[in-house]
């Protein structure tokens, strides 16, 4: 069996540096692995940049001599997805970042802006001689800016982001208006601590948990936990290749399986469901495989990850907040989970928020909590709106460390 | 082999080309999990018109000149680009430094000794079981680095780096909580990587105690004591990247605040950076063809010197250091660190421990951030009392203020060490890097 795996992402990136456009960068990636599968075995061969499917298949067929055993039955099914709205070409971004930089500069003399504009049209494929043959395109833009403002010591003060597959500008600017209006004025922390955050701050320790590996052999916080209410009513978690919100993410994992719908639950109205696993986890362990083998390229698939996806409450943000007040942090680093799930995260800057305007700057604190309180009593939900980052919110309650 | 360019008159042009090969084997629970060996080549082209950089990546060799000649088309001509200050300091030697393709080259390191390293050390792990030992990997990466830098000033360099790398984890599993006993090695050389039996041993040893014995801390404010390598992490991220002079160019408020000549800590502190060491942060010549240099960044605590690529030296008035740094052939350059160490004092560990009565040791750390507040995050701590380390702390977070820090050390040891194990992060890159410190202590950290 004969099978390629490709990738392909032409980016091109307007660099700003202190308040003026420095750099255009454009770059091609182009990424293949050409697998070989005889008696168990699977040869491998990486190549970054173009190569002719013959030499491809050769290399691969040679490595067959590192005896990397591969025995599951290749993957079958013809499919597009393509999920590019826009297509903007290099003068019309550059020209934007012009237009961008140039505009903030001029609103908001204080900052020292530097950051970039970014375009990402990506293709990942896989083809092979049983018959599969997945294509999964997507064309995503990003606007990240870095800002410090003059009278600050530190090397910089925060950030904001804006992704978009279709260009709105008042959006781009309304994002700057929030964080750059809001950060001279001055507020002071609320006694009950509710944290709103982009969603992946805090899922990714969350999803590491549900590795079969792990969830196996007893080393994950859930272990012998699958079938047990562990979290609050309001959180089922997925994960949703589907999602048009998450970037880039093709529809197959990386040996070409693909989930019924795309999407998949893992934790249902705070029960554990299921491990996830790619085939060789799921045999050795007995658990079955969940279409999430990682993206590798240079050997045999193995486990990889997902980016999980909250089920929403029908509720605003602002809704769910019943009139009280939201920290968002801006600047937060340095901390994170211990082995046991505590949580602590020294946050040198936030807002104070009423969920969807920022109010105005946080002296610095220390957030902490639990992996099972932050996802369970203390977790409040997911908004139906994106306000304050353009994308999903997350609301959850903590308290002050020292 | 020297390469060469038709470069576009009145523009500055430079290419820089790499070529990678890697190795890594991987054993995970008694699997091979990875078993692969690469070659990648690839290079980028960067054209300057005294106004903007316009950047292009390639991997097909044959293609650079076209890539030349597209960019150059899209920038203006500028007749005296090469009296640009920035472009001034771009380097123009011709030289080859190549440390790592004779009989050292890892290049040559056989698969069958790849996978004897890796299974040796997994025997001697197995026949000294731990039974709450659950988990386990192995984790051998090498790789061998080849950079070609030409110019359109005349500059052409072929210079190599190489890294060796060794990781044994063990995941130690007590009352549902798993808990990470790591110890690994990042050499140059892959005989370097062998005999650390016994220190693999003993670090799983001080792991199980601390996962049996650790107690939460209480959070407060301590007296801490920092180990070598948390030194390392400490002078890296509290100073080190406020010495990257990127940040400060046209920023009144920064220029002001780190003025050279200002004291900026205690008088036991001495910092320094030196690409030209042979550790992980070895750049003989940095990514503009500049050659690395030593800079005394601290001086005992003052502030004598700061780091530069050519744009920031320009900006600044100052000479270039040797410090700009691209993570690969997909990035431009910035100013980065190479190979940072605070120099040893004249203390004795056991003094500096000893003149504690109430605080807390690191041990060893995951990582840290580099704000104006610093961060570590340890992942091993004892209580100290009455000058002894006592019981294991189980701590999360260690921050403290960049401005009053430095100037907190009151104690600093004559146990310099170097860290080869770093990755440092910044603007979205990762380079390599070593750190160095001593042990020392500090009067006040915040501890969560």
């Amino acid at each position: 069996m004969k099978e390629k795996y490709t990738y392909r992402c032409v980016s091109a990136q307007v660099r700003f540096q202190e308040n003026a456009i420095e750099t255009f960068a454009k770059n091609t990636e182009i990424s293949y692995s050409f697998r070989v599968q005889r008696d168990g075995y699977l040869g491998v061969h990486y190549q970054e940049g173009e190569m002719t499917d013959e030499e491809g298949y050769r290399l691969a067929t040679e490595n067959l001599k590192r005896k990397r055993p591969y025995k599951y039955a290749p993957e079958t099914g013809v499919r597009e997805r393509d999920k590019s709205e826009q297509e903007m070409s290099d003068r019309e971004l550059l020209d934007f970042g012009r237009e961008l930089i140039t505009t903030l500069h001029e609103k908001y003399p204080d900052f020292t802006l530097s950051g970039s504009l970014h375009s990402s049209r990506e293709e990942s494929g896989m083809y092979n001689d049983a018959g599969l043959s997945y294509r999964n395109r997507d064309c995503t833009y990003g606007m990240d800016i870095i800002f410090k403002h003059k009278d600050s010591k530190d090397l910089m003060d925060g950030s904001f982001s804006y992704g978009f597959r279709r260009l709105e500008k008042e959006k781009a600017y309304r994002t700057a208006e929030n964080y750059l209006s809001a950060f001279v004025k001055k507020a002071e922390l609320p006694e009950e601590l509710i944290i709103q955050m982009p969603v992946y701050g805090f899922i990714g320790k969350l999803v590491n948990q549900l590795e079969g590996e792990n969830m196996a052999r007893g080393t994950s916080l859930l272990s012998g936990r699958i079938g047990e209410k562990v979290f609050s009513e309001k959180l089922t978690l997925y994960n949703d290749r589907s999602d048009l919100t998450t970037w880039a993410t093709p529809f197959f994992d990386g040996e070409g399986v693909v989930m019924e719908g795309d999407r998949q639950v893992f934790i249902d109205k705070g029960v554990v469901v299921r491990a996830y696993a790619d085939k060789a986890t799921a045999e050795r362990y007995g658990i079955e495989h969940t279409a999430t083998a990682g993206r590798v390229f240079a050997d045999i698939p193995t486990n990889g990850n997902f980016s999980g996806y909250i089920e929403r409450s029908e509720k605003t943000t602002k809704e769910l907040l019943q009139g009280r007040l939201s920290v968002v942090p801006l600047y937060y680093d340095g901390g994170g989970f211990n082995e046991k799930g505590d949580y602590v995260m020294p946050v040198q800057r936030a807002y104070l928020c009423d969920g969807e305007k920022l109010i105005g700057m946080l002296p610095e604190f220390t957030m902490t909590s639990n992996l099972f309180d932050m996802f369970g009593d203390d977790f409040i939900g997911i908004g139906s709106d994106e306000p304050v980052y353009n994308d999903k919110c997350i609301l959850i309650r903590m308290k002050y460390g020292h | 082999m020297e390469r060469e360019y038709q470069y576009p008159v009145n523009l500055f042009t430079e290419v820089r080309i790499e070529n990678r090969w890697t190795a890594v084997y991987v054993v995970q629970n008694g699997e091979v999990m990875r078993n692969l060996e690469t070659e990648t080549t690839g290079a980028i082209v960067r054209v300057y018109d005294g106004q903007m950089w316009y950047t292009s990546v390639t991997n097909a060799m044959e293609d650079i000149q076209k890539e030349i000649d597209g960019l150059a088309a899209l920038a203006t001509p500028n007749p005296e680009i090469y009296e640009h200050p920035t472009v001034r300091n771009f380097g123009d030697c011709r030289d080859t430094v190549l440390r790592y393709q004779g009989e050292d080259s890892l290049r040559k390191v056989s698969e069958e000794e790849r996978e004897k390293l890796v299974w040796d050390y997994v025997k001697v792990c197995e026949d000294n079981p731990i039974p709450e030992v659950a988990s386990y990997r192995a984790i051998l990466n090498l790789e061998n680095l080849k950079k070609e830098y030409y110019s359109s000033k005349g500059a052409a360099i072929c210079q190599d780096q190489q890294s060796a790398l060794f990781f044994h984890v063990s995941g130690i599993l007590i009352d549902g909580i798993t808990t990470g006993a790591a110890k690994g090695y990042s050499v140059t050389s892959f005989a370097e990587l062998k005999g650390h039996e016994e220190e693999i041993l003993a670090e799983r040893e001080r792991y199980l105690r601390y996962a049996k014995e650790a107690v939460d801390v209480k959070p407060g404010d301590y007296t801490c004591v920092l180990a070598p390598s948390v030194t390392a992490m400490f002078t890296h991220e509290s100073f080190g990247h406020k010495s990257e002079s990127d940040f400060m160019l046209n920023d009144k408020t920064l220029r002001e605040e780190w003025i050279l000549g200002k004291k900026v800590g205690s008088e036991l502190v001495s910092i320094s950076d030196d690409g030209a060491l042979p550790y992980s942060g070895y750049v003989p010549y940095d990514d503009e063809g500049n050659r690395a240099v030593r800079t005394d960044l601290i001086t005992k605590g003052v502030l004598t010197g700061r780091l530069h690529d050519s744009h920031s030296a320009a900006v600044l008035g100052e000479t270039i250091t040797g410090n700009a740094r691209a993570q690969s052939y997909y990035f431009s350059p910035v100013v980065r660190m190479t190979n940072t160490i605070m120099a040893a004092g004249e203390s004795d560990p056991e003094d500096i421990i000893a003149g504690v009565q109430d605080g807390v040791y690191i041990y060893g750390v995951n990582y840290g951030t580099g704000s104006a507040t610093f961060t570590l995050q340890p992942n091993c701590c004892y209580r100290i009392r009455d000058g002894k380390l006592c019981e294991p702390l189980r701590v999360n977070v260690v921050t403290g203020s960049v401005f009053e820090a430095l100037f907190d050390v009151d104690a600093v040891g004559n146990d310099l060490r170097i860290i080869n194990e770093g990755v440092c992060g910044k603007n979205g890159q990762s380079v390599n890097v070593s750190m160095g410190g001593p042990t020392i202590r500090v009067k006040k950290l915040s501890v969560n």
